[in-house]
């Protein structure tokens, strides 16, 4: 397929049959026939669904002829923007270099978690929703470009090459893997997330998950869960309680202290779905006798901007928020908890946003834990984490933000059975959920996920652990939410709790289990405590 | 390259291993982030390491030998024959500086033998590159369905120019004399001092012509990665720069702050009036 099949007319450019996914091995076999459900006609028959097996985006087909000339020439405005200091100074040399310099080698595809496991279906391929962006900006904005279309690469623009590359845009979960092989330098990730911006920042268009529900309701309730001030403090309150009941340590943790060392920031989505991180973190925190707080102000408690993934905008008011309610509490430092995307959101893209006295120091909690293990003030039994354990590596704060020895410190002092996935580090593999298809389900979104972009991961998962014995507990430690979240969803899908007793969770709760002050584990598998 | 330089600045977005980072984190992709309290100590970085990595890049396309060797095999022999192109060139014209201006130079036998090295290497290389990536475009679909009338055009150009140049050296001229007669005639004027000039060929001139012609075509197109790269990573990839309180970097941010936008979607608010400061200071104008 070639990128200017974009244009041409068809009920389904990509299908994605079973026989194309990379398949699973022993005792996941049976799982190797799945496919993804068929999307229902009465529910896509008003939407954009043309482009593959599923939807993410779901774009209201155009009444006639005027409404679709007046979407074209919207998205030609929003495309002449990307290209405007006025408009996108936030990436615009990155993204002239990408655009001009690509030699089309190919060598990205085969970096491409969600390309390979898709058995090399073109549509996945990090170069051809740029090329199709490269071909659009040369012919109907550069000067003499409908002339030179013909020398360079030609394409049709009409209503449905728009549509469909909005879709395709939520179809690569910006883990840069490709940005990091490209010989030349050119960052296809880069790319797509403009394309993302155009259609969000110029059209309004963006997954109902990530925008209206995501930083529309994280600016204006206070939190993308949709959770208020009051309901913040009552969670924690409820977590304090049950760290008490499940560890038999008393933990107090406070609010909006003024003048903290730390002001620590979660993922909003861990009070609701995984409270024990939070407990986890107030446990170790206070046993090292740090000074910190939570904020209980409107956004204050939720780490997550997901304007990261599709918006400047949206991205640099939480961010704006986030560093003045450190400013007004006038703490240190603000550590950033285990939320990849909130890591490299606060610490590396709006450090070149915030200035003056917003400009707060900011710090990965992977940083802030390791010195407070190496530090020798928690006492620690590894002994007490006696099953296997592998480490998933976000790509936010590993690939992008070059923190990569920390957390494995820490493991290799707690987990005496820790095991490394191949590949690793900088080089590791998404875990599919990246760029907010963790949070998106609407359609049949989740599956198209868990079959094609976790695909990857969980066959490393099963790699890391292929020699340890079927009934040992095995632990995948994922120090962020999303990475989480769709760990979670991998599990859960292929039954691999009952089949190959795999179990997962973040890094904090291991360093507590191990803390030898516990009179109980917080770890257990299935309702089994991980130790006595 | 003056554009480029003239844009404003813009936010991060490094991709580690970052190579500017001490040799003990490059090796595993680590960043000044992995220590606590970094921006209360001195940064240890190393620009020696940057340009160490970026020269083997450019000059090996390590990056290519890694991730795609396949290619490697044809693209390598393709960059490294313009390189030693490039390098024949300016030793043709030192030779030329020496003859004219300094008589019995003792440098002028080791630069004849170093013409006739990187001439032929660089001949023979590009020949095999071009041959063998008009190929892999031809024959393999990965690379055709993306390629363009302009992408084999400027293969087939600068095939021309290593063609027609191997043509000229295995048809008389073995020893590069042309090609120093010729660097003579640009600083003098088209006049030539050398005892012996090969009586002018077709494929001389082709040569002489494509290869002059192609030094102004190169920069104009994408080929322009070759020396671009540079940018790509210094100014993008391995842009970690951090922003410190008065620095340069803060006072480019103020300035970025006071451009206006005028993005349409609603819920950005932007009239044309309102400066980045202003919008991202306040609450979107949206339904919940």
């Amino acid at each position: 397929m070639k990128p200017s099949d974009i244009s041409r007319k068809s009920e389904c450019l990509c299908h994605v049959e079973p026989a194309d996914l990379t398949p699973l091995p022993f005792p996941y076999e049976d799982y190797n026939d799945r496919t993804i459900t068929a999307l229902k006609p009465d529910k896509i028959k008003s939407i954009e669904s043309s482009l593959d097996d599923t939807v993410a985006v779901g774009i209201p087909k155009p009444a006639g002829e005027e409404e679709e000339k007046a979407f074209v020439e919207r998205f030609l405005a929003g495309l002449k923007k990307l290209f405007e200091k006025e408009n996108n100074w936030t990436f615009l040399q990155p993204l002239i270099l990408s655009m001009e310099h690509c030699a089309k080698c190919q060598t990205c595809s085969q970096a491409c978690p969600v390309y390979e496991m898709s058995g090399g279906k073109d549509i996945y391929r990090p170069i051809f929703r740029a090329e199709v962006l490269r071909r659009i900006y040369r012919k109907y904005i550069k000067p003499g470009g409908k002339i030179s279309a013909r020398l360079t690469g030609d394409i049709d623009l009409n209503w449905t090459t728009i549509a469909r590359l909005a879709e395709l845009s939520y179809r690569c979960t910006l883990c840069r893997r490709c940005a990091t092989v490209c010989p030349v330098g050119v960052d296809n990730g880069l790319i797509n997330h403009e394309i993302r911006k155009l259609f969000s920042q110029e059209m309004g268009i963006a997954p109902k998950e990530i925008h209206d529900k995501g930083s529309v309701l994280q600016l204006s309730k206070g939190s993308s869960t949709g959770m208020i001030p009051l309901a913040a403090r009552d969670s924690v309150e409820f977590i304090e309680e049950e760290m008490e009941e499940i560890t038999g340590c008393k933990v107090n943790i406070p609010w909006d202290v003024e003048g903290a060392d730390i002001l620590l920031l979660h993922n909003a989505g861990e009070m609701l779905a995984w409270p024990e991180n939070v407990g986890a973190f107030a446990i170790i925190f206070q046993a090292a006798g740090i000074s910190w707080t939570l904020s209980s102000e409107a956004v204050g408690y939720d780490a997550v901007n997901y304007g990261l993934w599709y918006d400047d905008v949206q991205f640099s008011r939480v961010a704006v928020r986030h560093a003045d309610i450190a400013r007004r509490l006038r703490v240190k430092k603000i550590v950033m908890g285990e939320c990849g995307h909130a890591h490299k959101a606060l610490t590396v893209i709006a450090d070149r946003l915030l200035t003056g006295d917003l400009n707060i120091p900011r710090e990965s909690a992977m940083v802030t834990l390791d010195n407070i293990i190496s530090s020798g003030k928690l006492k620690l039994d590894p002994m007490r984490n006696n099953f296997p354990v592998t480490l998933h590596d976000p790509c936010n704060i590993v690939r992008s933000m070059g923190i990569v020895e920390p957390q494995r410190r820490i493991l290799r002092k707690i987990a005496p059975l820790f095991r490394e996935m191949t590949p690793h580090g900088v080089d590791n593999y998404c875990c599919g959920g990246g760029s907010g298809f963790a949070i998106m389900s609407g359609y049949n979104f989740s599956e198209w996920r868990t079959l094609l972009s976790s695909r990857k991961k969980f066959l490393q998962i099963l790699d890391a652990f292929s020699g340890e014995p079927e009934d040992m507990p095995k632990y995948v430690c994922a120090p962020c939410s999303n990475c989480k979240g769709s760990i979670r969803d991998i599990i859960s899908y292929y039954d691999a709790e009952e089949r190959s007793r795999i179990y997962y969770g973040g890094l904090v709760e291991l360093i507590v289990n191990a803390m030898t002050d516990m009179k109980k584990p917080i770890i257990s598998f299935g309702g089994e405590p991980s130790w006595a | 390259m003056v554009r480029l330089s003239s844009l404003p600045v813009h936010v991060r977005w490094e991709v580690y291993p970052v190579q500017h980072e001490t040799a003990s984190r490059v090796y595993y992709g680590g960043s000044y982030m992995e220590e606590s309290d970094w921006w209360e100590k001195k940064q240890k970085r190393s620009l020696f390491n940057e340009f160490k990595y970026m020269a083997v890049e450019i000059l090996f396309i390590r990056g290519l030998f890694k991730e795609n060797r396949t290619l490697w095999l044809v693209s390598f022999p393709f960059h490294f024959g313009l390189y030693l192109m490039v390098a024949a060139f300016l030793l043709l014209m030192l030779n030329a500086v020496l003859a004219l201006f300094v008589e019995g130079s003792i440098f002028i036998k080791p630069l004849d033998t170093l013409i006739i090295i990187a001439g032929w290497s660089g001949i023979v290389l590009g020949n095999i590159g071009c041959a063998g990536l008009l190929y892999r475009r031809l024959s393999d679909p990965e690379l055709r369905n993306y390629s363009s009338f302009t992408d084999y055009f400027n293969i087939m150009f600068i095939f021309i120019f290593f063609l027609s140049a191997l043509i000229s050296i295995l048809a008389g001229d073995p020893f590069f004399e042309g090609a120093k007669a010729y660097a003579t005639g640009l600083i003098t004027m088209g006049s030539s001092f050398n005892g012996y000039v090969p009586g002018s060929s077709i494929s001389g001139t082709v040569s002489i012509i494509s290869a002059s012609l192609l030094a102004v075509y190169i920069p104009l197109t994408h080929m322009s990665h070759m020396f671009m790269k540079y940018f790509l990573y210094h100014s993008v990839k391995w842009d970690d720069a951090p922003n410190l309180k008065g620095g340069p970097v803060e006072k480019a941010i103020i300035k970025n702050l006071k451009l206006k936008p005028t993005w349409k979607a609603s819920h950005i608010g932007a009239d044309g009036r309102k400066s980045w400061l202003d919008i991202a200071s306040e609450a979107p104008e949206e339904k919940s």
